[in-house]
């Protein structure tokens, strides 16, 4: 999917008696990804073939891993030199579908779509998906997107195709060029029901269960205002364990550092691999001096990140779209709640 | 799209040009249009095959024949190698990156500052104003830890020649001019009040310097100062360069003062940590 192109798209309703025969058909000539249970209480984005005779269940939790790998790899090549030349890498870019996407994960692609709009690597791979998007109905455990603009129903122009659940089953909304090309096949009836309010219903739903955040709006006006002091990021960094923990499970976050291999030709190859800017050595410079040394300015660093306003300006929303990830994986108990929670507090800055 | 991967570079020659300093002169394999329109100030990826790449200024821009030189101080794996490396050697370009200093000041009265290394990416500057149609009152303070580690010798021969170019030493040289380039604004202001600074060296160092000049009545719009922060992709994406919202890489590595006094408002940096002295050459 082009982005762009389905920003300004008119969404239209199908009626979708199975979401089985849609993944089905969208799963023929491309591969489709879906996440599923591994049996083991894990759960993982898994590729499917057409004829794949598992129900789809919609899930309210989003999964452990949000989209990001798919286009920006945890590692790959970028060029190789042969002794005398560089040779770039060209990224390999199949035809996919990511199946059932969240509102808060499409609103991150979205993001790094913009930030990444340059790359190529990131873009080959970009233009070869197909996003089909899930509204949810209800809030997860620890997410918040109706309070940073990001859910619960698939913002527009960050899917191609959007499930919508209702108690009378299911409905499709068609959402990019893209989308409709993909389910043209299946001649879909249009959908009579009013499916603006269901979505509307949905939206007052999850906004009553993730209430008034005032927690948040708190957190963001003192890190905006400059008002957070350097001992309170201090004592946040003290809990910093330097897992990258949340740099690798936040959608938007895309730091990387370049690796080299030698490979066995005598050529060298250069990779680029994921980075946490939470990694002590992350801006240390040869001559050892460090502007970040100390952890409460790189933990400061990573929410400047995600509720900076100068980068809200650039991206037209915040970095955190509000996903709840941190919170699930930080073994030191400071994501997102307990972060804005004690840097809103007057008394603790 | 972004371009990551270098482009041929030869390493035609090289001298020594202070403590653990080489000059260099490079050649860029098949030049390109972009590569006359460099801005002093400006920055390009050095690619050591095996060492991976590191940022550095140009002393002078690429020519026609796509021929330009650099200071490389020697500090870590990647400079130790390159200075293993003889006439000849194959290594990698990308550039130029970043924005340099502002060209057309509109000012005639400029004061240059300089620590260490730190005048590597002023040269080509004072060069450039050197050969400007329009007459400029420039002046260049130079500080360096001892005589030995003095840089760009031969640059500073011919300046010398056309304008005033003060030397500071923190060890050795005469009473006078011993210490810090700071010690040496009472006089220089006192002498001439500057329009514009332009200031490269440490960070702390130069938010001293910054400092003292607004206070002594310079506009802080017309402060100039070029950051260093560890690089890697040059291009904006991998994050290693970051001072709050900004991106050195592309934003930098020049900024006008007031706009970093903001940025460092709303960022983690721990410049504040750093020594007030000249660096390590
Ligand atoms: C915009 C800019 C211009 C510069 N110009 C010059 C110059 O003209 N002359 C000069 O001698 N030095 C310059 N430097 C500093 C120079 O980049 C570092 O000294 C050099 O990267 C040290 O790397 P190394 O290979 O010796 O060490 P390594 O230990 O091999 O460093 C590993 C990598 O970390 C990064 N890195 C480490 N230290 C620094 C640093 N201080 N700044 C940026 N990246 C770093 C580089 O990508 C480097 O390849 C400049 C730095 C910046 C940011
Ligand atoms: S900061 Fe936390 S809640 Fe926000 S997007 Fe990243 S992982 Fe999700
Ligand atoms: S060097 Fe990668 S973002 Fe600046």
């Amino acid at each position: 999917m082009v982005p762009s192109e389905s920003r300004h798209f008119d969404l239209t309703c199908c009626e979708l008696d199975s979401v089985e025969r849609l993944r089905a058909h969208l799963a023929g000539g491309r591969t489709l990804y879906e996440v599923r249970e591994d049996g083991q209480g894990g759960r993982h984005w898994q590729a499917l073939t057409a004829d794949d005779p598992t129900p789809f269940v919609a899930q309210t939790e989003p999964p452990p891993f949000a989209a990001k790998a798919f286009f920006f790899a945890e590692r790959e090549a970028v060029f190789r030199f042969d002794g005398e030349r560089f040779v770039a890498i060209e990224p390999t870019a199949p035809a996919q579908v990511l199946f059932g996407l969240h509102a808060c994960d499409l609103a991150a692609v979205a993001y790094q779509d913009q930030f990444f709009a340059a790359d190529a690597h990131y873009q080959a791979r970009r233009a070869a998906a197909l996003l089909v998007g899930l509204d949810c109905r209800h809030s997860c455990s620890q997410g918040f997107c109706t309070l940073v603009d990001s859910g619960p129903e698939v913002r527009a122009g960050t899917a191609d195709l959007i499930l919508l659940p209702t108690e009378a089953g299911w409905l499709l909304l068609i959402a990019s060029v893209a989308g409709a090309a993909a389910v043209a096949d299946l001649a879909l009836p249009a959908a009579s029901r009013d499916w603006p309010a269901q979505r509307v219903a949905h939206r007052q739903q999850v906004a009553s269960e993730q209430g008034d955040g005032q927690w948040l709006q708190d957190g963001i006006a003192a890190i905006n205002a400059a008002k957070v002091s350097a001992a309170t990021w201090e004592s946040l960094g003290l809990r910093c364990l330097v897992c990258s923990g949340c740099t690798t499970v936040c959608p938007t976050c895309s730091c990387f550092a370049p690796l080299e291999r030698k490979l066995p030709d005598g050529s060298i190859e250069q990779e680029r691999v994921w980075d946490s800017c939470l990694y002590e050595g992350f801006q240390k410079e040869a001559s050892g001096h460090n502007p970040s040394a100390l952890a409460g300015q790189r933990v400061q660093r990573f929410w400047q990140h995600k509720f900076g306003e100068g980068f809200r300006q650039t991206f037209g929303r915040y970095g955190c779209v509000g996903c709840g990830r941190c919170d699930h994986v930080c073994p030191g108990g400071i994501g997102v709640h307990a972060v804005m929670r004690k840097v809103g507090k007057p008394c603790s800055n | 799209m972004l371009e990551l991967t270098p482009r041929a570079l030869r390493l035609l020659d090289f001298y020594a040009d202070g403590q653990d300093s080489r000059h260099f002169r490079l050649r860029i394999d098949a030049p390109q249009p972009g590569d006359l329109a460099v801005i002093p100030g400006q920055f390009f990826m050095l690619g050591v095959p095996g060492f991976g790449e590191a940022p550095f200024t140009y002393v002078s821009p690429p020519d026609e024949g796509g021929e330009f030189s650099a200071l490389i101080r020697s500090s870590g794996r990647l400079t130790a190698r390159l200075f293993e490396l003889e006439s000849g050697a194959s290594l990698g370009y990308r550039g130029p990156f970043g924005k340099g200093w502002p060209l057309l000041l509109g000012a005639r009265r400029v004061l240059v500052v300089a620590g260490g290394c730190g005048l590597a990416p002023l040269a080509g500057w004072i060069e450039e104003a050197l050969h400007h149609a329009a007459p400029l009152q420039l002046r260049v303070l130079y500080g360096a830890r001892s005589a030995p580690a003095q840089v760009l010798g031969r640059e500073r021969e011919r300046w010398r020649q056309v304008l005033p170019l003060i030397e500071t030493l923190e060890h050795g040289g005469p009473e006078a001019l011993r210490g810090s380039p700071l010690a040496q604004l009472d006089r220089l202001f006192a002498e001439e009040q500057p329009q514009v600074v332009l200031c490269c060296g440490p960070e702390a160092f130069m938010l001293a310097i910054a400092k003292t000049c607004v206070r002594r009545g310079v506009a802080a719009d017309n402060v100039w100062l070029s950051v260093e922060r560890r690089m890697h992709c040059a291009v904006g994406l991998c994050g290693h360069c970051y001072i709050a919202d900004s991106y050195a890489c592309v934003d930098g590595p020049t900024y006008r003062y007031d706009h970093y006094l903001q940025l460092l408002a709303h960022g983690n940096t721990g410049h504040a940590g750093g020594e007030l002295g000249v660096g390590p050459c």
